[in-house]
């Protein structure tokens, strides 16, 4: 691991998801049935999932949950309220995917009971290239259907970035009522110490 | 376009090719397939097929935007795309250029090919209605019935063979055999549990015939500027609710849905799904094409405004999206509906005021 990574990882907070993952996005094979990821109940191959729960993507480590069988591995969107550790920070990093492409805002709630709206842009997890400047995350070059696994139908989640532009302790993160965004993973970085 | 065509090949064994009047014929080189993830078959079938004739399919297929609803339409095909009475879908698709889309329907299911075959001596390549089940390269092979479109550029009954180019992942471009080509070209498409929106209409041998005016030309930024103009005329025009048409027509159908799901009528709330797929696909098309145009001509207000457009697009997923996962039970959807409806509004209003800033500077 280069040495950035370590300093940045050391620094990052990885904020636990576990309660609220209520989608699941990645299946294996034999539990193909099982995957949601889009209404046509297509999943990413749990075998081409990495096997550690903490992942690092673009410098940027994120803990992640069951990548590798059939339980809800995601939050799929419906504008659930995230409790989030409170500090200061400069960025929210996801990682995410659309049932298509999406756009949405995010509300940031502050310590000081202020709340901002942020957007955030995340592409189509189907066979699609980023839309939004991101950088593949996930990646299974197999597409999981309820009857059949399809080879050579790439399905891709997307690591994202959202600013936190306000200079105050956040403490919590609305997501947006839309069940077309899936996030899997969420990590903050701190502001530089002043 | 030029096709090869071969009616007889007298160095074959005609015991072994039967007496019967074999086809051959084909485009003179294999298309290249146009594809972007917002789009349906239809964009990426037609788009394939113009960039054959040698033409933008970008600048054909994204200079126009409106939006256009027929509520007594079932959309239920993934290439469904409102089109007026008495009005040609090519110049729905394309208003800004001289486009003929029409469909067509095989006259007998044994005179397909050779119907297909004529077309292409003619310089044309058929797009091809088909059920996604019979195409060993879908990924519904033998799993779900769906409705789908793809280019034919070959007819070869000597082989036995089709030539089809499908740009939709995971993508085709290659000899299909006549025998699953005509499975697909004939089924009826039955009613599939796994697919609730593309399903359940019959294909029966329909094909397009897309007729591009040899005379099409890329357009100037004058006359770009022209052509958004006439779009946003279009957009403003008062009498569109009436019509369904413009932002007049746009607001009346964002709360016709929103009444919908409101009184749980499933099946107005099913039509969401298909139906904004064309209009998605149109917005993201259209701010591709004002992003790039404004990039090659140093227009930042036109990158801009392809910007905003594509939001527009990016907008429609939350309401396609939500419809089809709660069209059993759109009750719920109403408050939602109301919340995504102001919001799209509000995108197409920006996406507008900006275009129309970006006309001044093209002129």
């Amino acid at each position: 691991m280069p040495s950035d990574v370590l300093t940045q990882a050391r620094r990052l907070r990885l904020v636990d998801l576990a309660a609220q993952l209520n989608n699941v996005a990645i299946t294996p094979a034999e539990q193909r049935k099982s995957g949601a990821c889009n209404v046509w109940g297509n999943s990413f191959s749990a075998a081409q999932m990495p096997d550690q729960p903490t992942i690092t993507v673009a410098g940027i480590e994120f803990r992640t949950w069951h990548l590798r069988d059939a339980e809800p591995d995601n939050i799929r969107c419906a504008g659930q309220l995230i409790e989030l550790p409170a500090g200061h920070y400069d960025w929210i990093h996801l990682i995410a995917t659309g049932e298509r492409r999406v756009e949405d805002e995010l509300c940031l709630h502050f310590a000081d009971h202020s709340a901002d709206f942020e957007a955030v842009r995340v592409s189509d997890f189907w066979a699609a290239p980023a839309m939004f400047g991101e950088t593949p995350a996930l990646r299974s070059e197999a597409m999981h259907y309820p009857f059949h696994v399809q080879f050579g139908l790439a399905a891709t989640a997307w690591h994202q970035r959202v600013p936190v532009t306000r200079r105050a302790a956040l403490t919590g993160l609305r997501l947006p009522d839309n069940p077309a965004l899936h996030v899997f993973a969420l990590s903050l970085q701190p502001s530089p110490e002043r | 376009m030029t096709v090869t065509s071969a009616p007889a090949q007298p160095q074959l064994d005609e015991a072994q090719l039967g007496t019967a009047q074999r086809e051959l014929a084909q485009a003179s080189r294999r298309p290249s397939t146009w594809y972007r993830d917002a789009v349906s078959c239809l964009h990426a079938t037609i788009a394939t097929v113009l960039a054959q004739h040698g033409h933008d399919p970008l600048e054909v297929l994204g200079t126009g935007w409106s939006f256009y609803h027929r509520p007594d339409d079932l959309p239920f095909e993934e290439f469904y795309w409102p089109v007026p009475d008495e009005d040609n879908l090519g110049h729905c698709l394309a208003p800004h250029h001289q486009l003929d889309i029409s469909w067509h329907a095989c006259s007998a299911p044994d005179r397909a090919l050779s119907e297909l075959a004529e077309l292409l001596r003619q310089g044309l390549l058929p797009i091809a209605a088909v059920d996604n089940y019979h195409l060993p390269f879908r990924p519904a092979y033998h799993d779900v019935h769906a409705a789908h479109l793809i280019v034919v550029y070959g007819v070869d009954e000597y082989r036995d063979l089709v030539l089809v180019a499908d740009p939709a992942p995971p993508g085709f471009n290659g000899p299909l055999a006549n025998e699953a080509f005509l499975a697909a070209t004939s089924s009826s498409n039955p009613a599939d549990e796994q697919d609730a929106f593309f399903s359940e209409t019959e294909i029966a041998g329909r094909f397009l015939v897309v007729r591009p005016d040899a005379r099409l030309s890329a357009l100037s930024p004058a006359e770009f500027g022209k052509a958004l103009q006439a779009n946003l005329d279009r957009f403003h025009d008062p009498a569109g609710a009436q019509q369904w048409s413009g932002l007049a027509g746009l607001r009346r159908y964002l709360d016709a849905i929103e009444r919908a799901a409101t009184i749980g009528d499933c099946q107005q709330v099913r039509r969401i799904y298909p139906f904004g797929w064309g209009v998605q696909a149109a917005a993201a098309v259209h701010g591709e094409l004002l992003r790039t145009r404004g990039g090659q001509w140093r227009v930042p207000e036109l990158i801009e405004a392809g910007r905003a457009v594509e939001r527009v697009a990016h907008l429609w997923t939350g309401i396609r999206v939500s419809a089809a996962h709660n069209w059993h039970q759109p009750d719920q959807l109403g408050d939602s509906f109301a919340r995504r409806g102001h919001q799209l509004l509000a995108a197409y209003h920006r996406a507008l005021e900006l275009t129309a800033g970006a006309i001044d500077k093209l002129s």
